[in-house]
Order: structure tokens, then sequence, then C-alpha cells
């Protein structure tokens, strides 16, 4: 995390104002930039196949980093982040069927509702901690599936196809769906990965940080923990909401399927694989367990094709959560900070080169 | 009327009476020691105050406010800041991070103005950031500015410690043992520090400290806690002559039993305290 870090060589600051800067030094902003522009240029070589995976991580990427400020930086367990996508889904679609809201209007109602729900949801966060509070969360989940599933207004968790998108002219068809979406989310997430990163680096941001790190001292700083995880529950929940309407908007339907607890879990071992309490990581995370699934998908295909198991058996749906969870436990047990760390570590060796770190 | 009085405080955990009628009072500008064996309460009566605990019985006041059932970060609003005894510092975070935070109060913005940062937010931080370095200077603590504070010393984290509660602007400092563990020149400093706070800052400092050398050297007013009992208050000459505080200390007098066995290990252990004492 940047908050921690030490200022190096190159950095002639001479006010606060510029103490706040994103960037260490300008070297950093200019790698953002280029970062920013390959990413506006991939779709060009990358195959549009492979798009459809980029757009996937872009949206987990919300959720996850939603997850993150929950989870993350605050140290409150939420296992019910699929179930916060869903009241943004559902609640963003329904309303764009009503009202014919267009799609930024759905993505903040969405956004709003799942915050709302996250702040009552977040409630039992005042007086139960760490596991304790991971199962309320998992309660939350569960009466979200029971109560989509018996609501004749939702279809009872069957498709409710979700609206036509134009934007600028520009109209979502199904050669170019993928590439549509590609631009449409990778503004998205950087606009809400800076939303976040100006929260951090403010009162709000810190005092999170605060509770997680030593509720008691947060306390004696004057920190009311009632507001501070209420805040928390509701950010991350708006980030899941935003993620749940842009995930309906791309598969072009809501189903309750894409909001289950397996959802949930996914997105929290993306935010633990990618490391908690790491922007970077928020995206890092759901980049690895996708590419994990094609990888996977790919060894079925070549197991398959060596006539090892009897007919019938796919071997995909054996080895996908088998390798998630060899994964998930490898990470937990040789590498708790993520791949995040490892992104550190490769920074601060590029940045010494040829001086050993 | 003093600035905080605390009036007949009575905390009982499950039958056992952890503070009984405790009663002092703390005038402005002052600096108030608490002092007493180990067990005898002083914490507990800290913990009082800021809120962490509440009281069975009886009132405590400061100011105009009412502290016996308020949470601590509505204490800390109230104008009152503690340093804890066993540090509770945000280890992970920087000394500017950890003072910042300190700010939280003074700073007011809210989330929306906070996700867009600049403008009202970006000044409101640099304002107060440039506080923090205020006490940065005051406390000397220029060399650390962005180490995280988990990997400093134990003296400077304590100095830390003690630069944050005074990061709160308050009008009260509570300060549970500061000088525990440091050696004769870091408790040299940090008599200092508390000098000048209150003389620079116009602090009021309630102080729990075992050193009393320490205490008797800089107090204007010293009380003496004894099994959750109040048993003397003062000038720091009455309360080292006091026979019931010497003998609370030693052992030695009428009431305790020289035999029982918990009383005699108590006074070894502190034998050699009570002698600064009399000195």
């Amino acid at each position: 995390m940047p908050a921690t870090r030490m200022s190096q060589t190159g950095n002639y600051k001479t006010t606060y104002r510029q103490d706040q800067g994103i960037f260490a030094n300008r070297k950093e902003l200019i790698w953002i930039v280029l970062l920013l522009v390959a990413l506006l240029l991939a779709p060009l070589i990358t195959p549009r196949t492979m798009l459809r995976d980029f757009d996937l991580i872009m949206i987990f990427g919300i959720a996850a980093l939603g997850l993150n400020i929950t989870t993350g930086y605050t140290g409150l367990i939420n296992m019910g982040q699929g179930a916060f996508m869903g009241v943004g889904a559902y609640a963003g679609v329904v309303a764009a069927n009503a009202f014919n809201l267009n799609l930024f209007f759905a993505l903040l109602f969405g956004g709003l509702s799942a915050a709302l729900i996250g702040g009552i949801v977040g409630l039992p966060s005042l007086r139960l901690k760490h596991l304790y509070l991971a199962v309320a969360t998992l309660a939350f989940q569960e009466i979200f599936t029971w109560g989509v599933g018996h609501s004749r207004l939702l279809a009872q968790g069957g498709a409710i196809p979700a609206p036509a998108v134009s934007i600028f002219g520009f109209r979502d068809s199904f050669l170019t769906h993928n590439l549509f979406w590609y631009y449409l989310i990778l503004p998205i997430l950087a606009f809400l990965v800076l939303v976040w990163r100006n929260v951090l680096r403010g009162k709000h941001g810190r005092s999170l940080i605060a509770i997680r790190d030593n509720d008691r001292a947060a306390a004696a700083m004057g920190i009311n923990p009632a507001t501070a995880k209420l805040t928390s529950f509701m950010l991350g929940s708006f980030y899941a909401g935003v993620a749940g309407v842009l995930l309906a908007y791309f598969s072009k339907s809501v189903v309750i399927e894409d909001y289950g607890l397996d959802v949930g879990i996914k997105v929290l071992a993306m935010t633990i694989v990618g490391g908690l309490g790491s922007i970077p990581g928020s995206v890092f995370g759901p980049a690895f367990i996708i590419g994990l699934d094609r990888v996977m998908e790919q060894v079925a295909n070549w197991l398959g094709g060596l006539n090892l198991f009897p007919s019938g058996v796919d071997v995909a749906t054996a080895l996908r959560p088998l390798s998630f969870g060899l994964a998930i436990m490898l990470f937990l047990m040789f590498q708790p900070h993520g791949l995040a760390s490892w992104w550190d570590k490769l920074r601060q060796y590029v940045t010494r080169w040829p001086y050993k770190s | 009327m003093s600035q905080l009085n605390i009036e007949n405080v009575t905390l009982t955990f499950g039958g056992v009476n952890a503070l009984s009628g405790v009663s002092l009072h703390v005038p402005e500008h002052e600096i108030v020691s608490i002092i007493g064996p180990n067990g005898a309460g002083k914490t507990s009566l800290l913990n009082c105050i800021s809120g962490f605990y509440h009281p069975t019985k009886g009132s405590i006041r400061f100011g105009e406010h009412e502290l016996g059932r308020a949470a601590p970060n509505v204490v800390t609003g109230f104008g009152i800041a503690r340093a804890f005894q066993n540090l509770e510092l945000f280890r992970g975070l920087t000394v500017v991070e950890n003072l910042l935070l300190a700010r939280h109060t003074h700073i007011k913005y809210s989330l929306l103005s906070g996700a867009i940062f600049y403008g009202k937010a970006s000044r409101i931080e640099a304002e107060n950031r440039a506080y923090v370095e205020r006490i940065i200077d005051f406390m000397e603590l220029q060399a650390y500015r962005r180490a995280p504070v988990g990997t400093l010393s134990y003296g400077v984290q304590k100095r830390v410690e003690v630069a944050r509660a005074l990061t709160l602007q308050p009008q009260l400092l509570l300060l549970d043992e500061p000088m525990a563990g440091m050696n004769v020149e870091e408790k040299e400093d940090m008599v200092r520090f508390i000098l000048d706070i209150r003389e620079e800052q116009g602090v009021t400092v309630v102080l729990i400290e075992h050193d009393l050398g320490v205490v008797m050297d800089i107090s204007d007013r010293v009380y003496v806690l004894d099994f959750g009992v109040r048993i003397a208050g003062g000038t720091p000459a009455e309360v080292s002559a006091d026979p019931r505080v010497i003998e609370a200390y030693t052992g030695v007098g009428s009431g305790h039993d020289a035999s029982d066995p918990a009383s005699s290990d108590q006074a070894s252990s502190d034998q050699a305290s009570a002698g600064q004492v009399t000195a």
C-alpha cells in the first residue's frame, strides 16, 4: 500500500498538498497513463473470446474492490457479496425496465439500493466480530436467494431481460458485444478506483483502517465505530451493486444463479488471492481466478482427448472446483498477502535495479 | 468547581469492587497524579473517565458534561484525550497517519467531498497536516515521520502515543504510565514533554505513574488508591507523609497482618519505590 511507503529519491515535494498526491513521483504517473493507453488499445490485438474474460475480470474487479473495502480495509468479513451484487442487479434492471432508465441511472440506482441494504445488513457488525459476522452475512445471502426464488415480481429467480444499451450512438450488437462492454466497463472501473483512492487519502478511509487495526484506539480518537463500520458496509455494497448491474446488462438478463453463495465465495477468494487491502490486488484476484478457469478448461480438453476416463465423465467440472480450492489453500498457506505483495516486490526490484532491494 | 469532578464512583465486576466510592477533583492546568500499588484500580478509573467502562454508581463530570454513560468517542469529542498503558497504536500506519487519525473530529467534510477530494477535502486535510507537523516538532518525532509505527522502538512508540493524544487538541490529557519500561534518559525527556504540554498548550494532565520520584517532582496534586479505595489525596508533601500511604506501599503499619502472604509479596516488590516516598 502506498500509504506506508517511505519516500524515495526523486521526491521534490514542498507543500502538504503535493504530499497528498496519489503518485509518489512523476514516473509513477507516467506509468499509469501508459497502462491506461495500453488497456485502451488492448482489444485491437486480443481475440474476441478473450475479450469476454477481460470484461468479466473488470466486473468482478469492481465487486472485489467493494469487498476489499469491507473486508480488506475495515476487517469485517462479508460472505454475502454475491447477494449485494444481486440486490444491485435486480434493483437496477427492474427499475430500468419499469421507468425506462438509461444505463447510468440504472447503475446509480442499483448501487444505491445495494448500499441501503448493505447498511441494514451491516447492523450486526456493530455487535458481532470475525466469524460470527461472517455467519450473519451468510444468513443474508440465504435470505436473499430464498426471497428472490419466492417472489413473483422477480420471476422467481428466472431470467429478467435487461434493456438494450446504446451510448453516444454506439449500439450493443451481437458481433461487437464484448468490445462494446469493454470500453464501457473500463472507464467505470477506473472511476470507481479513483473514488476509493480519494476516500482512502481522507478522513473516512483512514477511519476504516483504524477500525481494522485497533478499534479501541479508534474510538479513543473520536471515531464512532458504528458509523465507520456502516459506512464501510455501504461503500462495499455500493461497489457490489454497480458490479451486479453491469453483470446483468453484460449477460443481458438477471438470473438468481449469477448471484448465489458460490459467487460471494468466489469474490472473497478473488479478494484474498489478489491481496486484502490492495487496490491493484482487487483486479489481480479476478484475473487470476478467471484465468485459472480458462487454463483448467484447456487442461480438461487435453485430458479428455487422452481417453483416460470413461465417456460421460466431464473432466472440466471436476478440475475447476479442485483447482480453485487448491489455489486458495496454497495462497493462504504461502502467500497470505496475495498477488499484490508480489507486485510490490517486483516494483521495488525494478525501481532499485541494479541495486539489491 | 474543578475541571474534572469524580464523585463517589463505584465500579463493580460481578461482585468484585474495582473501585469503591472514589472521589477526586482535577483543577484546570494542574498536573494531577494517581498512584497506588498494582491492582489498586488506577487504570479502571481512567477507563471510567474515558468511557471504556461505565461506573456502576457515582458521577463523573467534565465541565458541564456528564461522562458516566458516554461512549469513548463521545468523551474524546468533549476534549479528553488518552494515552494507553499498553501501546494501542495503529501499527501498520506511519507516524503521520497515526497523528492524522487523531484529527478525525477536527476534520469536517462529507464522504462525498472526500470522494471528490480535490478542493474542500484537500484543503482541510492540508491544514490538519500542518497541525500534525507542529505536534511532530513539539514531541521531536521528525526523524520518524514516515516510518510505520510498528517498526519503531518501544520508547519512541510511547512518545508517539502521547503525541497522538496531544494531536486531539484536548483540554484534559490522561496519561497511563507514559514512562513504564523507559530508561532514565527517556524518562527525563518524557517529564520535560509533560511539563511543556502543560505550560505551552495549557492542557490539564492526569498522570498514572509508578515512579514515585517523578510523581512527587512534577505533580501539583497526588491521589493514592489502594484496593479500589482512595486512601489519601493532597500535595506531594502531604501524601508522602501520610501513614496510610506508607502502609499501602510498604505493608508496615497497624492495619495489615504482616504474615499475610499476599501483602508481604506486595511489600517486597514495592520496597524500592517506597524508599523514594520518604526520601
